[in-house]
């Protein structure tokens, strides 16, 4: 087997990869996933119509299955706030404003924690519980999966910070190139300038933020209003 | 595409394709009435029933669409494979040839065509009375005429029926009358199952909740066999019975049976529905 | 290079390297600890959580620790903790070489193909199994060797072992292997999410196989409701897998997309594509579009059986059909994720040894996208006789029956492809071949399955059974084999032995189609699916189909000699180039070098320029493929 791996790689002679990579691959990536967040949520989508349609045993929603329309309100509006400060940290960050971008970043993480603690918050004061019929079912899975995608997003967020911050203090310039390509092993350096990992991976967050957001306006309206 | 190198010309003979053409055709003029015949003799469910007879029909159709499809294949890939093989042990390309929008063009009308036709007496077929399939609750082909309505009853693990005419009568066995239209209302307790009258060319799935509707006309007096077509857990292998189709006397006559032997457990039956929702039968936690 | 060179990469303090013991390890580990919370929320929590004995909720919380154990221990866990902190990735991590990289996190995405290879085969290899067994229980009429319980739970493993492993059979090993090969790529897009659909996957698999433990499960690779709800606590592992299945398709598919998308080298356009590339774009949108579906559809029956929703659960205002929209939605196209990829194998095999340029490629394009976007709209014809939405059924027989016709444009572009060529027999030839029989009879008998009034039979019966045996064993399975017998002399530098490629082959084929062609028969006499008993005039045919099974499992044998003794003992080194096929990574020496390319390649044409420079066995080497190497 040993033969499989003895490659010795002479980097001198190893094209770097254009700089422009990891951006492309992050975007595309981002909306791939949106695309993908889509079909998980339309199966919820399905399941409200379809159950709410047949009734099945009359159980669909008993009078007390009422969720707070406030709570869940809050909890919208922060995920939705959440989501246009990173698009406005994002326009910041284009703009070279570094310190702005990261006051609203830290600012939009904190609006989303709050958003899963209202959603909390909700669920613990709520007077039904999952055995309730249809719609308490699709109502607890549906915002319970959509926290989920909430703390994906947060984790998302603080990465992004947590480089920005910590390196708040280097001057970032172009990035090189083979660059955070994922492909160091293979170009023989490690990342240099780690600045420039954020901007690429803030454009697919602010697309995909939105996007998520997005479903959570739709989430809103067919749970409360409907 | 391009023009043909000259060490090719000899493969780009243009006979071939009229001896491949000429081949299919005449094969499919022979074959495809004998096959079509031979399916109306041998495919199931036979001819008990006009749904099962309809069955046959259907399949005779797509049997009768099928065969020069498959017979084009055998002959082109008989053909191709011998002639345009590779004949000396000399790696060399054949012509470079990338496409032909006419074969595209024929090919694809051709499909369409065979696909459509397909599909059109597909639908007239099903719309004629249903094909016996399970319809669900507001079925759409729905024959005319008097019909008998039984109510089939899945549970793990076996089926009962239910006489919603003689007094919600539910009893093990399935008697039917011969020559009646029959309106079975399938519904489950429990898990799906799926009620398979396999001689009478009816399937039909059981959902709790749900009542599922299909037709059947039957002719002469016979038996047939019931399976359960849909996993329904342990003993699911061990869902099958044997169904009657008597005479409408002996059919009166069993039902006067029936009803005396099951009186005194008919009164603890709920009244009859077209669906039943026992308690939910739940272990999870 | 950089601007500013003085940042310093954290400090590293492992003090075990990661690999699969320590995965194991914590996997383990990992099972205990979320078993003991389970049982300790079970004893504390409000009533609706604590109604039975078998606690659900510990079993979900184990697997689920397990599987985040496992990837810890693998070292996934080393770059979100690092972000997390505000860190840059550092990508020393999959620098070691030798034989251990392929026993743990390595984002060389040869290596991951490789072990996609072994994974999906011994994963294979237990379904493949299952199946002999089940041969074996029908081997007489009454039931025999397994109770019947047994008997469903191997049912069930080898039909969801089969669907779940093997959706990833040609896009796991050689879509990763050489899609960045084909197009000029160093990597794949996100090379350690590559590496984590084949952990994941693997993890799958292990899960999927420990429901003997929990008493198995009854209800097939379906999974149906409310069967499903009633199950013991072996209907988690299968819960679980296919769950996790679906998230290692997900990221699969992403990846796939994103690579093809966004690495490609300079003058690959769309049109000069290899088809096999145009052929992972369609499964791989199918992957991350459908898998959601599923998950979502899974996780509602984890919420029916931990916290008691009533989703699918009718007399609390639930619906089984629910689960059988969402299973099929997703279902079908995942019909296609096993079969889009033979298409894609074939086209891709076929110009190269008829040595023709592939005929229509637009067409066969065309085909593997018709196919990819009609495949959502043909879900409910595994309902016809349901009892759901019987006016909608000329429609659903309508669009099943449609799918033909960019099928049809799969066989016209590879009949063209043959048709005038200098065929030669080699055996991935021969596998491509056999697809064209197979998926012909697979293809003719869904027409039947398709039709309602004709379904009204053969629906739940062995007829199906037969039918998607025969396009996804003898559409995905041949396929699987081709690419095995085609890519391995680049994948490992070696060849495999040519004659007991053939006795696989012929034997293989043989003992399929007598194995699955009665089983047309026997659904056409009445006996359904997944029973353990059947009548006894069915005895005869069914001891042939079991006798031939064993055949085809023998048949598998031989392969597996082969593969062991060319690889392990024989060791003859492959040429560069043994196949003369024009596509970029036989260009390459074999095995490929660790960067794949010194300098990125530039495309001038598409890889089926056959017969172009009169007829002569090409020798391109684009710009930028590394000089000599290789034998
Ligand atoms: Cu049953
Ligand atoms: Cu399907």
């Amino acid at each position: 087997m040993s033969s499989f791996a003895e490659h010795s790689t002479d980097y001198a002679v190893v094209e770097s990869e254009p700089p422009e990579q990891l951006g492309r691959n992050l975007n595309t990536a981002g909306h791939l996933l949106a695309s993908a967040t889509a079909f998980f949520f339309l199966a919820f989508v399905f399941a409200y119509f379809y159950l709410r349609a047949l009734n099945n045993a009359g159980l669909w929603r008993p009078r007390h299955v009422n969720p707070s329309l406030t709570l869940g309100t809050l909890a919208i509006v922060a995920v939705v706030a959440s989501a246009v400060l990173i698009r406005l940290g994002l326009m910041d960050h284009r703009a070279g404003r570094r310190r702005q971008w990261r006051l609203k970043g830290w600012l939009a993480l904190g609006l989303a924690g709050v958003a899963v603690a209202l959603q909390i918050a909700e669920w613990a004061t709520q007077g039904f519980g999952p055995a309730d019929g249809g719609y308490a079912s699709v109502y607890l899975g549906w915002t319970g999966l959509y926290a989920v995608f909430l703390l994906a997003v947060i984790y998302w967020i603080e990465t992004l910070l947590a480089t920005a911050t910590r390196y708040r203090k280097i001057e970032s310039g172009a990035p090189p190139a083979g660059h955070a390509s994922g492909d160091s092993h293979r170009t023989g350096h490690d990342i240099h300038d780690p600045l420039s990992l954020v901007r690429p991976s803030l454009e697919a967050l602010s697309f995909y933020w939105a996007f998520l957001a997005g479903i959570g306006v739709l989430t809103w309206f067919i749970l409360y209003i409907l | 595409m391009a023009a043909a190198a000259p060490s090719t010309r000899a493969a780009r003979d243009p006979s071939h394709g009229r001896r491949l053409i000429g081949a299919w055709i005449l094969l499919s003029v022979i074959l495809t009435p004998i096959v079509v015949w031979l399916a109306g003799k041998v495919i199931p469910p036979g001819n008990k029933t006009h749904q099962a007879s309809e069955q046959v029909f259907d399949n005779q159709w797509i049997v009768a669409v099928s065969t020069p499809v498959a017979l084009l294949m055998i002959a082109f890939f008989l053909y191709t494979l011998i002639v345009f093989r590779a004949r000396d042990g000399e790696l060399r390309d054949g012509p470079p040839i990338r496409g032909d929008a006419r074969i595209q063009i024929t090919w694809i009308v051709i499909t369409s065509a065979a696909v459509l036709t397909l599909a059109v007496f597909g639908t007239y077929e099903l719309l004629q009375n249903g094909a016996g399939g399970g319809q669900g609750p507001d079925p759409v082909a729905v024959p005319s005429g008097s019909k008998l309505p039984v109510q089939v009853i899945g549970q793990q693990w076996e089926f009962t029926y239910r006489y919603p005419t003689y007094g919600g009568l539910e009893t093990p066995h399935l008697v039917l009358p011969a020559d009646r239209q029959i309106e079975l209302h399938v519904t489950s307790l429990d898990a799906i199952h799926s009620f398979w009258a396999y001689e009478l060319g009816v399937k039909a799935d059981a959902n709790p909740g749900v009542d599922n509707v299909a037709y059947v006309k039957l002719k002469s007096p016979t038996t047939f066999h019931i399976h359960c077509a849909e996993l329904c857990g342990l003993w699911h292998g061990y869902m099958f019975d044997t169904g009657k189709v008597v005479s409408q006397s002996d059919f009166a006559a069993w039902i006067k049976q029936q009803q005396a032997q099951f009186q005194p457990v008919s009164q603890y039956l709920p009244r009859y529905a077209r669906s039943y929702y026992p308690d939910p039968q739940r272990r999870a936690g | 290079m950089s601007a500013n060179a003085a940042v310093p990469t954290p400090p590293r303090r492992r003090v075990v390297g990661y690999n699969l013991l320590t995965g194991l390890v914590l996997g383990v580990v990992g099972y205990y600890v979320g078993w003991w919370i389970g049982h300790h929320i079970h004893a504390t929590s409000i009533g609706y959580f604590a109604d039975t004995n078998q606690n659900d909720i510990a079993v979900f919380l184990g697997y689920f620790l397990s599987v985040v154990g496992f990837l810890a221990g693998l070292g996934f866990l080393s770059y979100p903790w690092a972000r997390v902190r505000g860190y840059p990735p550092s990508l020393r991590e999959k620098e070691t070489a030798g034989v251990a990289r392929y026993f743990g996190l390595c984002t060389d995405h040869k290596v991951v193909g490789i072990q996609y290879l072994i994974g999906i085969g011994v994963f294979f290899f237990i379904g493949g199994l299952n199946a002999m067994l089940i041969r074996f229980e029908l081997l007489r009429p009454g039931g025999q060797a397994f109770p019947a319980g047994n008997y469903l739970t191997l049912v069930g493993l080898h039909g969801t072992m089969m669907m779940g492993i093997m959706s990833s059979a040609i896009l796991g090993p050689f879509a990763n292997y050489v899609v960045p090969l084909m197009i000029g790529a160093r990597r794949m897009a996100f090379p350690r999410i590559e590496a984590l659909t084949f952990w994941l996957l693997m993890a799958a698999g292990t899960l999927l196989a420990t429901t003997i433990f929990f008493g198995g499960f009854p209800t097939g690779w379906t999974g149906y409701e409310p069967l499903n709800d009633q199950a013991n606590s072996g209907m988690d592992s299968y819960i679980v897998f296919f769950g996790l299945v679906g998230i290692s398709m997900l990221l699969l598919g992403l990846n796939m997309i994103a690579t093809i998308v966004t690495m490609r080298a300079p003058g690959l356009t769309w049109s000069r594509l290899p088809i096999f590339c145009w052929g992972v774009i369609s499964t791989a949108s199918l992957m991350l579009l459908a898998s959601p579906v599923l998950i979502a559809a899974l996780l509602m029956a984890t919420l029916d059986r931990t916290a008691q929703t009533s989703f699918f659960i009718p007399s609390a205002g639930g619906s089984t059909y629910l689960y059988q929209n969402l299973f099929w939605v997703f279902g079908h196209p995942e019909v296609y994720i096993l079969a889009l990829p033979g298409f894609a194998v074939v086209l891709e095999l076929l110009p190269v040894f008829a040595r023709k340029p592939l005929w229509g490629y637009r067409l066969a394009v065309a085909g593997m996208l018709g196919v990819t976007l009609l495949s959502w709209l043909v879900w409910q014809h595994h309902l016809f006789v349901s009892g759901i939405n019987g006016d909608l059924r000329p429609f659903y027989m309508l669009s099943t029956e449609l799918i033909s016709i960019p099928t049809g444009f799969t066989f016209l572009c590879g009949m063209m492809t043959l048709w005038r060529g200098r065929i030669r027999y080699t055996v991935p030839m021969l596998f491509c071949l056999a697809w064209f029989f197979n998926f012909l009879i697979g293809g003719l008998s869904g027409v039947f399955l398709s039709d309602v009034p004709s379904d009204v039979t053969t629906h739940g019966s062995f007829f199906s059974m037969a039918h998607f045996h025969y396009t996804i064993m003898g559409g995905l399975v041949f396929t699987f084999f081709a690419a095995i017998y085609y890519w391995i002399p680049k994948m490992t530098g070696f060849q495999l032995n040519d004659r007991l490629g053939k006795i696989h082959f012929w034997t293989m084929f043989i003992a399929f189609n007598s194995t699955f062609a009665p089983l047309f028969a026997i659904g056409f006499m009445g006996q359904p699916r997944r029973v353990v008993t059947y009548p006894s005039h069915l005895q005869f045919l069914n001891d042939w189909v079991s006798v031939s099974a064993f055949v085809l499992g023998a048949s598998m044998l031989v392969f597996l000699a082969n593969f062991v003794w060319s690889l392990v003992f024989a060791r003859v080194p492959a040429p560069r180039n043994p196949w003369g096929s024009r596509s970029l990574e036989w260009q390459l020496p074999s095995p490929v070098p660790v960067h794949n390319f010194d300098k990125i390649p530039v495309f001038t044409d598409d890889p089926y320029g056959y017969g172009d420079d009169d007829g002569r066995v090409p020798a391109v080497v684009p710009v930028g493929a590394p000089a000599g190497g290789g034998s």
